[in-house]
């Protein structure tokens, strides 16, 4: 009798898991499979072709080869040595070509510390290593070189300006009229060197990415040799501008950023620049 | 029947026919307008290095969130099979066309090189949110498009066309298809409109999750309220009941739970970034807002208040549900607000730019935008030529449904 219970119930047992099992093995592979699926595709985003570091769009692709992973370009800003003479907003002007005064690449103005004290403040695009500028423009026109350099091709560029509204330092500048008229700071403050950009693109400070690449190329080192070096650099009277390469520990941008404490802007908003500055209070001798 | 053309039906002609002339006028005005800018560039504009976005991107950005009728109503009648919402399915999608037309008029002179508009497509960055919008947009207007197909075809001038027909035919059993394609596309851009501003770390009031959030419900809420109110409106000229009361006070009351749903979100957003937590960067441009823009009015009396509250009341609660005069006020507050919330979040993040000096001189209070007139006639002849559209395609497509049948 007891016998013929256990029979019955284990074979109702057996027809109960037949009938509603808790994981049949379709719907195990079902899981297994989307659960597959899942991986592979958070593996392509974060760290496939997808992810974030791996793409910047097709202007770095169209431009890879330009700049090279052994070189990291520095700049270091001098804010305790400038005198506010406004040479390099002129040098830059002169040799990118950027006539219209509204347009400068590299800014110049009088500033005060919250202690009082006068200094002049600069800005050239900051060259940020997490750039926001490159991560939302829709066609890839602008990218980080492995060089560290946010250059910018503007025969890609459609003139949306999300790149302005995404660059928290206003280093961005569009051209929103014909770019015509003389440009009154070449010859005086340098040669142009750079091709005038059209009606309706982005335009921004490249670093003198030319004068880099070229003085690579005949054996130069940009930042010591003055062919290679950034036209703000070579302009400044009293060498309040320092550029070079950070991964070279005798570079003078290196030695000078070993000396001096040195700050970068707004560091909170994560965008790493490569420009450093020292503070104006740091008044030496 | 010629003794029937009432002078009512007389003065009624008349009025329409002014009404079209008007808008030829204003469109007119708009495309020379448009045509300066191609000219001369963006300089006629009020736009700077500073404020690169201002009334045309508003423009831009509330012509595809009040297309959002498109979407939901396609959904809601070709996918989920919601019958008694079928009248509404082909005004949605003719409002979601003209809306995204709008819009791509409004982009096409704001960008600088619209020679270039292709260029998303061929050259890809995919970590731009620009990017998957530019997509999401041109796939889903060619959605529109083919959803708007039939409706053109089966009019009397297709008659001889017998392939078109059927090939029209074709495409509208294909439409829950489409529905399901432009449900998908429109979840993604018009939230993906709001992380436009969300993901950008250098504008703290724009930096938040809620930004995706907050566009996609606003749309929902702006986009069926449109559909809604120009189909009111429509009837109450033509003289006739084209949805049923029952069906324009559900779709009334679920306009009403997306509002709150769209207000409750607001409320923590603001209540967690500004209220319960201090944010310099958040703290700062608000208070640099309130100083130098009648921000407190248009974000807390314009949008929370007017657009959003009191239609909220009007569409939930069932004696003012059922005045038609209250509802249209209602829906049409809704819009109201989606535009004002447009504007709001574009030039709030723009007018006030991040300190980025080391000094105490440098820093930029506030940048000045004010629309030029050339913007403004631009932006007016982008709406006659939406309203010219409507009212002539309500005439002549049968948008709702046959008019001489229902006679």
């Amino acid at each position: 009798m007891s016998d013929q219970n256990t029979k019955e119930a284990a074979a109702k047992s057996r027809s109960g898991e037949e009938n509603s099992p808790l994981i049949s093995r379709r719907d195990f592979l079902k899981i297994a499979g989307a659960t597959g699926v899942a991986v592979a595709f958070t593996q392509v985003v974060t760290s496939g072709p997808l992810s974030g570091d791996a793409i910047q769009g097709i202007g770095e692709r169209l431009h890879a080869g330009e700049g090279s992973e052994e070189y990291d370009w520095h700049m270091v800003i001098d804010l305790a040595k400038c005198i506010g003479c406004n040479y390099c907003v002129w040098a830059c002007q002169a040799v990118n070509d950027v006539p219209d005064d509204n347009m400068r690449w590299n800014v110049g103005f009088p500033e005060r510390t919250a202690t009082g004290e006068e200094f002049y403040m600069t800005r050239p695009c900051l060259h940020c290593a997490k750039a926001p500028c490159v991560r939302v423009c829709p066609v890839g026109a602008t990218w980080v070189r492995p060089d560290g350099l946010v250059d910018m091709d503007y025969d890609l560029c459609i003139g949306c300006r999300y790149c302005q509204v995404a660059c928290p330092y206003d280093a961005r500048r569009f051209n929103w009229r014909e770019p015509t008229g003389e440009n009154q700071y070449a010859p005086t403050w340098g040669s142009t060197e750079q091709p005038r950009r059209a009606r309706g693109v982005v335009e921004k400070c490249t670093f003198c990415v030319h004068r880099i690449d070229r003085g690579l190329e005949q054996g130069l080192m940009p930042g010591v040799d003055r062919q290679a070096t950034p036209a703000c650099v070579n302009v400044c009277p009293v060498g309040a501008r320092v550029f070079g390469d950070m991964s070279n520990e005798e570079s003078p941008v290196a030695r000078y950023l070993r000396e001096y404490p040195t700050f970068r802007l707004r560091e909170d908003f994560g965008t790493e620049p490569k420009v450093h500055y020292v503070r104006p209070e740091n008044r030496r001798g | 029947m010629a003794e029937f053309a009432t002078a009512s039906q007389q003065r009624m002609n008349r009025a329409l026919m002014g009404w079209l002339l008007l808008l030829s006028a204003l469109l007119a005005a708009g495309l020379y307008a448009g045509i300066q800018v191609l000219i001369h560039g963006l300089h006629i504009t009020d736009l700077s290095d500073q404020v690169a976005w201002g009334l045309w991107i508003t423009h831009d950005l509330s012509a595809i969130a009040l297309g959002a009728g498109a979407f939901t109503f396609s959904a809601a009648v070709y996918l989920f099979r919601i019958k008694r919402l079928e009248p509404l399915a082909r005004p949605a999608v003719f409002i979601g066309f003209l809306g995204y037309t709008s819009a791509m008029m409004a982009l096409a002179l704001d960008i600088g090189r619209p020679d270039r508009f292709w260029h998303p497509l061929v050259y890809w960055n995919v970590h731009s949110v620009l990017w998957e919008i530019t997509w999401c947009v041109i796939l889903y207007s060619t959605v529109l498009v083919l959803e708007f197909v039939p409706i053109i075809v089966e009019t009397k001038w297709f008659d001889g066309w017998t392939r078109l027909r059927q090939f029209s035919h074709n495409l509208h059993k294909a439409t829950p298809f489409f529905a399901l394609f432009g449900m998908a596309l429109s979840l993604l851009h018009q939230s993906s409109l709001g992380a436009t501003y969300g993901v950008l770390s250098g504008r703290a009031i724009w930096f938040k999750p809620s930004m995706p959030i907050m566009f996609i419900l606003s749309a929902i809420a702006g986009g069926m309220s449109l559909t809604l109110l120009a189909t009111m409106v429509t009837g109450r000229l033509q003289g006739r009941q084209i949805i049923p009361l029952t069906v324009q006070r559900e779709i009334s009351r679920f306009i009403g739970y997306v509002l709150l749903g769209y207000l409750y979100i607001k409320l923590w957003d603001w209540a967690a970034t500004s209220y319960y937590s201090y944010s310099p960067g958040i703290a700062d441009a608000l208070a640099r807002l309130q100083a130098t823009t009648p921000y407190t009015l248009t974000f807390w009396w314009w949008e929370i208040v007017l657009g959003g509250l009191i239609p909220a009341i009007i569409l939930l609660y069932p004696p003012l549900r059922r005045d038609n005069n209250a509802v249209a006020i209602g829906l049409a507050l809704v819009v109201m607000s989606v535009i004002v919330n447009r504007w709001n979040v574009t030039l709030s993040g723009l007018v006030v730019p991040p300190e980025w000096s080391p000094g105490v001189l440098g820093s930029v209070v506030a940048v000045r935008y004010f629309p030029t007139m050339i913007e403004v006639v631009v932006s007016v002849g982008i709406l006659a030529y939406a309203l010219l559209f409507f009212t002539l395609g309500v005439r002549y497509l049968p948008i709702y449904g046959n008019r001489e049948s229902s006679h």
